[in-house]
């Protein structure tokens, strides 16, 4: 699998038409999501018998398909500043909850303006989609493990 | 407390609603910049706001601006959560009117302690405006005994605001916070008391 370092750094990385196909990842990588960043919010868990945990990966799931959406979409139109802005709240609530890798696509996404090559931004948006099914279905079993 | 957060990130937001409630604040949320201004426009306005920088319609620096041009006698303590280390998007946010930033990812311990920085600065200038209302209150009775007082000439009574005419000592009772004491002075003793008490003694003799 490319790292978001080749991608951006290699105009031609986006010749090959699957340049993202998951072939040295056949199922939920252990870096897709930091266990020990998610974790530390047990320790702020209420006593009112809800789980803060699932909460929050609800909450995630429920915001990453819009956000990717919007991102491809301002990406395939060069609407920078939605893109910026989709990648940065995108950013954010990944960062939150461990989602390293596409916190830092998205990083990566919010620099990105007219300078960058289309081809660069559409590989790095390919990325940001597998990076996020990825991470998305790390955080699902999370979720069904804790709730048994 | 009440503690107002404006932040559209769903996770962002509920991180932040939990911390803060788990510190024993009471927590009002909102979504984006508009839903923020209206509750702090409201009759019991969170006294600390904690925004996010980027948020869609008003966002965080134009709220920040807005609440200082407001006429507001406890204007709300600001922490502005920005999304960059950068020194220019802090000043920005500092001469935009925000008391205090964070930058994202923040670490809790620190939102702790600058959540309750803006706690102890909020008291002070709540003490601060109390005593301000007790001074406030305090010269306006002195105030009322300034002026022109009508008095009149023979019966020295005053005519108080509603035409009613009180004596002196009444009227100064009512309108300060003197109270008298009852003695007799030395001329009103000659003129008055003595000539009372030597009748006195003739009638009794």
């Amino acid at each position: 699998m490319m790292s978001f370092d080749q991608v951006t750094n290699n105009e031609n990385a986006g010749s090959n038409p699957h340049p993202l196909a998951p072939a040295s990842a056949s199922g939920i990588t252990s870096d897709a999501v930091d266990l020990e960043l998610l974790n530390a919010f047990e320790e702020l868990q209420l006593d009112d018998g809800s789980d803060l945990i699932v909460e929050l990966i609800d909450l995630y799931l429920q915001d990453v398909p819009q956000r990717v959406t919007e991102i491809r979409e301002a990406s395939i139109e060069t609407e920078w500043v939605l893109l910026k802005r989709a990648a940065h709240n995108l950013k954010g609530s990944s960062g939150n909850l461990g989602v390293r890798q596409v916190a830092e696509i998205c990083e990566k996404l919010e620099r990105m303006d007219g300078h960058d090559s289309p081809q660069t931004v559409a590989d790095l948006v390919r990325l940001l989609e597998y990076e996020s099914a990825m991470a998305n279905a790390a955080l699902a079993a999370v979720r069904q493990r804790r709730l048994g | 407390m009440r503690v107002l957060i404006a932040e559209d990130d769903a996770v962002s937001r509920r991180i932040l609603e939990t911390l803060l409630r788990k510190w024993g604040y009471e927590v009002t949320t909102t979504l984006d910049g508009e839903a923020a201004w209206e509750v702090l426009q409201g009759p019991s306005a969170p006294s600390l706001a904690i925004l996010d920088i980027m948020m869609p319609g008003i966002d965080g620096l134009e709220l920040c601006r807005r609440l200082r041009q407001s006429q507001t006698t406890m204007p709300p303590y600001i922490i502005l959560l920005t999304a960059t280390q950068g020194v220019r998007e802090i000043v920005k946010g500092i001469e935009a009117g925000a008391d205090d930033y964070l930058t994202k990812p923040y670490d809790r311990e620190e939102l702790r302690v600058r959540v309750q920085v803006g706690a102890r600065i909020i008291e002070l200038q709540t003490k601060l405006a109390e005593r301000v209302q007790e001074l406030e209150v305090a010269l306006d009775h002195v105030k009322q005994l300034q002026g022109i007082l009508p008095i009149c000439s023979y019966c020295k009574k005053i005519r108080d605001d509603r035409n009613y005419w009180q004596n002196v000592e009444s009227y100064v009772a009512d309108h300060s916070q003197a109270e008298f004491s009852h003695g007799i002075c030395p001329s009103c003793y000659e003129t008055t008391v003595r000539p009372q008490l030597e009748s006195l003694q003739v009638s009794q003799s």
